[in-house]
């Protein structure tokens, strides 16, 4: 027991040596947090809708309409302003989107939007969605208007042009009122156990745990790759040390750290996200020990296959920033194909995620993440046995 | 000239022997560029996402023809790649699905839905049961429930408005009135009426429209390029402090060669291999997944200009740093924040104003503008701007950096 904690000991040592380790441990992975969780907009009155220009040439009663319904869009914020300004703007200041309505846009005129969208930006589809809900709400009470003058006609011709625009004007000013005293007939719930609502900062927190704590623990991987070179390994042959003994205090130190790491990002993100963490402690904390374990067996394995300690710091970024990628920590695993959903099921990270997602998201206890928990368990044998059988002194 | 392009070149040929360097410069983003290809659906067809076979669970306890009409859109031929339906009786059971996270919602249609459509019948509401774990697959499945009732509501308000504005007008009697509606009803359900008379049209700055599509990869690849490429730049730099450490600097200093042709031979080696490993980056994108990256001299003007842009951060880093690991650790914390800042992890996160602008100061965000433009058919003349920016960026960044490599002394401190 002494052995494998002097072991912890001084691989600690070694790592956190440099003051700079402190910018990986904890600096980077909270601000990280923060940014992608939204920290900048929680608890503001900050407007983060969508910028869309809207250039009003029309000038008419639709327009204002239009407009109208624009601005109580809960995804664009529209800037109206005449359209060489909006172009200027949408040209230098990077808008999104500009929204063009076209000189004669009224009832019984033209009746097309132009839709300038930068490309290849995202924003832009937010825009162009957040237009075709404003112009399908605006355009349902023309085409009920419409559909009652053609109803009319088919019973008998209007007198005058001024009869027929009369008839429409009435059917549009009753379809108006009849959107707009519309009962709500669609109802949403949200199935959570624990009451918490949906919040994407949970996806962030816990996705940016696992990324900025599987990287180091990959990085155990490092750790062999320097004491090869050190040649301590060698000298380790002469004492009275087994593979197993030295594995065990070099992956259980990591993961003390790597738990400690873990702790403080989780109490971040019950204090300056306001996320509910706290649920069930037994749970959470089940799942941080037995993906800890995991990763940093799966470090160990990786340590036993590389050679230097570049490479092994060039795979744990590389392999850390994929796996967490693919095991859903960057973007919601359900937005994947279904056939990487199903492949994705072989990676550590595609686990962790799923269970902190349960216990935060869904409140799920120590019964609900068990599955999660026992794979990782399984991952954390597996890998440890392979680096058992695999490790070399020299 | 010559002893400075033998400096660079020297360092471009170590650079790419470095196995463990490569692994960051060229796997890595391929690694990466290839995975968001794959979890956006890129490679399988969907540019936009990888959304499909959302799991859904829907309960009719409705007896009028509305429920079963709805119950045929989950099953119809066009959402069938989209959902995945099932069908079930029980109210508790399709809840307890949604809540044991094995579908993304239940739609639980009440008893009596069809009869709350008519004039006088009391408001029944569906509901739609989501699973906070999958909220776009929730939202989808919402916004389908949402566009259904919404073509009934118009369904209901058009045939109410033709009817009484017909009545009001003394065209029909009213003891008519329900025949007729039920007339105009039948009509418009065979028209399939367009539920809007507004149409948009929807243009892009580039004058070719065929290049406007949407593909998400063509914004992912170069900003993993451009991520990994504050890497390298960074590595460059931390060469320029290992030989201090190592002693050759100094040695080199003792032959005929000037310490500005030592440090010019430096920085021009770590804007040659940034150059290299964006244009292996871009040429194994275009012959494996077929991107478009658009016109090659713009294209080769911007990687240039990016590539020094880069190498200004790479060489203020080493100037500022005193011992290569403080470059290595320094240099990969850059290449992160630069990253969120500038853009290239894909999304652009609610940053406030003045972090907006500090983006602007990194190689990526200038980087990503012109290649989006470029991609999406712009012309050199389209990405002036960016390239300006980003040869400001350097020769602002090569004046401070040689500045303080001055101050300091060439060969160490």
């Amino acid at each position: 027991m002494n052995k494998i904690f002097a072991i912890a000991w001084k691989d600690a040592l070694i790592r956190f040596s440099s003051r700079s380790e402190l910018l990986f441990f904890v600096i980077l992975p909270l601000t990280f947090t923060f940014i992608i969780g939204g920290g900048f907009s929680r608890n503001q009155e900050t407007d983060n809708r969508v910028r869309l220009l809207v250039a009003d040439n029309a000038n008419s009663t639709l327009s204002a309409e239009v407009l109208d319904a624009l601005s109580k869009s809960k995804t664009v914020r529209a800037e109206v302003m005449p359209l060489a300004e909006a172009e200027a703007a949408f040209a230098d200041d990077g808008a999104p989107a500009l929204l063009i309505i076209p000189t004669g846009f009224e009832v019984g005129g033209q009746t097309e939007l132009e839709l300038l969208q930068a490309p290849n930006n995202l924003n832009a589809q937010v825009a162009e969605r957040a237009v075709l809900a404003v112009i399908s709400r605006v355009g349902s009470a023309l085409s009920v208007a419409n559909n009652s003058v053609v109803e009319a006609e088919r019973l008998q011709p209007f007198a005058s042009n001024a009869d027929r625009a009369t008839y429409f004007n009435a059917s549009l000013e009753q379809a108006q009122a009849l959107f707009e005293s519309a009962p709500e007939r669609v109802e949403v719930t949200e199935a959570t156990s624990a009451g918490q609502p949906y919040d994407p900062a949970a996806q962030a927190s816990a996705g940016q745990l696992i990324t900025w704590v599987f990287i180091p623990l990959l990085g155990i991987s490092g750790l062999f790759a320097y004491e090869r070179s050190q040649g301590t390994l060698r000298r380790l042959l002469t004492t009275p040390t087994q593979k197993a003994t030295y594995l065990l205090g070099t992956i259980s130190g990591q993961l003390v750290i790597a738990l400690i790491q873990m702790a403080l990002l989780v109490i971040f993100g019950v204090f300056a996200m306001g996320l509910n963490w706290g649920q069930s402690p037994l749970a959470l904390a089940l799942m941080l020990v037995t993906f800890g374990l995991a990763a940093s067996a799966l470090g160990a394995t990786l340590g036993t296959f590389i050679k230097s300690e570049g490479q092994a710091s060039g795979l744990s970024v590389m392999l850390g920033m994929s796996f967490a990628l693919m095991g859903g920590c960057w973007y919601p695993l359900e937005l994947f194909p279904q056939a990487v959903r199903t492949a994705v099921q072989i990676l550590p990270t595609t686990w962790a995620m799923q269970g902190l997602m349960d216990i935060v998201l869904r409140g799920q206890d120590v019964a609900g993440i068990m599955l999660e928990a026992t794979v990782l368990t399984g991952f954390a044998v597996v890998f440890f046995a392979v680096g058992v059988w695999r490790f070399k002194y020299e | 000239m010559n002893k400075i392009l033998t400096i660079a070149i020297k360092d471009v040929t170590l650079a790419f022997r470095d196995r463990a360097a490569l692994i960051l410069m060229l796997v890595a983003p391929f690694v990466l560029t290839l995975g968001l290809g794959a979890v956006t659906g890129r490679f399988s067809g969907d540019t936009n996402s990888g959304l499909s076979n959302i799991p859904v669970i829907i309960v009719n306890q409705d007896e009028g023809e509305i429920g079963e009409i709805m119950v045929d859109v989950f099953n119809s031929e066009d959402l069938d790649e989209l959902l995945e339906p099932a069908f079930a009786n029980n109210v508790a059971a399709a809840r307890s699905q949604v809540e044991e996270d094995d579908v993304a919602a239940a739609v639980i249609i009440p008893a009596g839905f069809s009869d709350s459509l008519t004039a006088d019948g009391e408001p029944v509401k569906i509901e739609v049961y989501v699973n906070p774990a999958r909220p776009v697959s929730a939202g989808v499945v919402q916004s389908i429930v949402d566009a259904f009732v919404s073509r009934l509501e118009v369904g209901r308000v058009s045939g109410q408005v033709a009817v009484t504005q017909l009545v009001a007008s003394g065209l029909v009697a009213p003891q008519n009135a329900q025949a007729v509606g039920e007339a105009i009803g039948q009509r418009q359900a065979e028209a399939g009426a367009e539920n809007s008379l507004i149409t948009l049209k929807r243009a892009s700055p580039s004058a070719d429209s065929e290049s406007v599509e949407f593909d998400i990869l063509a914004y992912l690849a170069p900003g993993m390029a451009l991520l990994f490429l504050m890497y390298t730049v960074s590595n460059g730099g931390r060469t320029i402090l290992a030989e201090r450490h190592e002693g050759t600097l100094p040695r080199l200093l003792t032959t005929p060669t000037t310490a500005a042709q030592v440090l010019g031979g430096k920085l021009l080696g770590i804007f040659f291999t940034g150059l290299a490993q964006v244009g292996i980056l871009i040429l194994a994108s275009t012959l494996l997944f077929g991107l478009k990256w658009g016109d090659p001299l713009a294209v080769f003007l911007l990687v240039a200009a990016v590539a020094a842009g880069a190498t200004g951060w790479g060489s203020l880093l080493a100037a500022i740093a005193k011992t290569p690991a403080q470059v290595s650790s320094a240099g990969t914390a850059m290449m992160l924040m630069f990253g969120v800042l500038g853009g290239s992890f894909g999304f652009n996160f609610p940053l406030p104003g003045w972090l907006q602008i500090a983006g602007k100061l990194t190689p990526n965000s200038w980087g990503l503008e012109g290649f989006t433009a470029l991609g999406t058919g712009g012309a050199l003349a389209d990405v002036v701007t960016p390239i300006i920016a980003l040869l400001i960026m350097a020769a602002v960044l090569f004046t401070i950096a040689v500045a303080l490599f001055r101050r300091q002394g060439w060969a160490g401190r």
